[in-house]
């Protein structure tokens, strides 16, 4: 009999899995409403630090071919060496 | 050590005003295609970042099946910035595999792989296969379902070819099956073998870059074309791309971070409308294009000899277009370039779509 109810009980359980629930999705981005604000605000900012860096390579650059154009990077030959 | 001090200690020891004049040296062609010269700085680039997240993430991760699945929704869920490690490596391998699919077919486009740069195409041709094992091997570590699925139907899919089939499928696998094993061994495919692999492919490529120099187009061989030094020019310009690029990757990486399905049940049947990633949608829609059986012999099997057969023609493609090689103008193989990258696009467009 012991037997009998312990199946029967079993088999319950197992059926019961049929009205479970999804398991609901992982959270893959933080939840808090600050933790949020703090990242927006940190990609908004890594977005101005990479304008910006992007403003000072241009310039450098620019500056490069300007001195490129003059010639004036070339070395000369049989330049005096002050020792 | 003073900076002057350890400065002079350097340059006693080597030659560093030697290697600065050679980098002043090396000269870079200035044309309206060199745009397509950045695509594989590039894909070096997002390597690199691949390297360094991939890293970080090895600290976390463990590679066992009862383990795996947990371990990433960890790393996402209670590690301090583990979900934008795990993301920036998920989106960095995507932008790198797009980054290289656009290199290769630029330089097809572009006949750079002609005579005598067949070495150069052959190695980045690999490095693009490693790529996409890279990707399939990372997407298995997930030990999701659809991951799971994905590589049992990737790894079938190798099984399929006459002769070597079951051997690479046995090899891949580590078994009969997908089974934990398998795991293990993509892991060490993902962090030991292909990383060493692909050092060593770079390694080629880029002294094969600075040996040959950077390639012309063939309209523009015969034109004087103005040349600027590699270093700063366009040293600076790569920097502004990578920088870019960098933004881009960091964007996407915050903005949409990746799923993690349900954990893998070798035991359950394959979720419905499952599809590979997105560098697998072309090969997926062209497997659908064939019947179950072709004059009595197994449909999938011959899909897999003519896809595997046009992309061996691809890969060998310097040594079938000779007249490039002799520097003729090769109308056909345009056309065959044309007709590789559209049909690329499409069936992945069509794969994603349906």
């Amino acid at each position: 009999m012991k037997r009998i109810i312990f199946a029967f009980l079993s088999v319950i359980a197992c059926a019961l899995d049929l009205f479970a629930q999804e398991a609901a999705p992982v959270e893959v981005f933080p939840t808090a409403p600050y933790d949020r604000y703090i990242i927006f605000q940190s990609l908004a900012l890594f977005w101005v630090a990479i304008v910006g860096l992007i403003v000072i390579i241009r310039m450098k650059l620019k500056e490069i071919e300007r001195v490129q154009k003059m010639g004036i990077d070339r070395e000369e030959k049989d330049i005096p060496l002050l020792d | 050590m003073s900076c002057q001090r350890l400065r002079n200690w350097i340059e006693e020891r080597y030659d560093v005003e030697g290697m600065k004049r050679l980098a002043r040296h090396k000269l870079v062609p200035v044309h309206q295609y060199e745009i397509w010269y950045y695509t594989g700085g590039i894909a070096m680039f997002l390597f690199i970042l691949q390297f360094i997240t991939g890293m970080v993430l090895s600290f976390y991760y463990i590679p066992y099946f009862e383990h795996a699945n947990k371990s990433i929704i960890e790393i996402v869920t209670k590690l301090n910035m583990g979900w934008f490690f795990r993301s920036l490596h998920h989106w960095g391998a995507q932008l790198a595999i797009t980054a290289l699919f656009i290199h290769v077919f630029s330089t097809f486009l572009l006949k750079s792989y002609r005579k005598p740069r067949e070495l150069l195409w052959i190695s980045g041709f690999m490095l693009l296969g490693i790529s996409i094992f890279f990707g399939l091997s990372g997407y298995f570590l997930l030990w999701d379902e659809r991951a799971f699925a994905a590589v049992r139907v990737a790894t079938g899919g190798a099984g399929n070819l006459p002769v070597i089939g079951g051997f690479i499928k046995a090899f891949l696998r580590g078994g009969l099956d997908v089974t934990g094993d398998t795991l293990t061994r993509f892991y060490a495919f993902h962090v030991s073998v292909l990383p060493l692999i692909t050092l060593f492919l770079v390694g080629i490529h880029v002294l094969l870059v600075q040996y040959h120099g950077m390639s012309v187009p063939m309209s523009l061989e015969k034109k004087p074309l103005k040349q600027i030094p590699f270093f700063p020019n366009l040293f600076y310009k790569d920097l502004i791309i990578w920088l870019l690029v960098l933004g881009l990757t960091v964007t996407l990486a915050t903005l949409l971070p990746p799923e993690i399905g349900k954990k893998a049940d070798p035991l359950a049947p394959a979720p419905e409308n499952i599809k590979p990633e997105w560098y697998f949608l072309f090969l997926f829609q062209t497997l659908k294009l064939f019947p179950g059986e072709i004059l009595g012999m197994n449909g999938e099997t011959i899909a897999i000899i003519l896809i595997s057969c046009g992309i061996l023609f691809f890969f060998l493609i310097p040594f079938f277009d000779r007249r490039s090689s002799r520097g003729e103008k090769s109308v056909l193989f345009t056309w065959i370039g044309v007709f590789y990258t559209l049909y690329f696009i499409v069936m992945t467009i069509i794969g994603f779509l349906s």
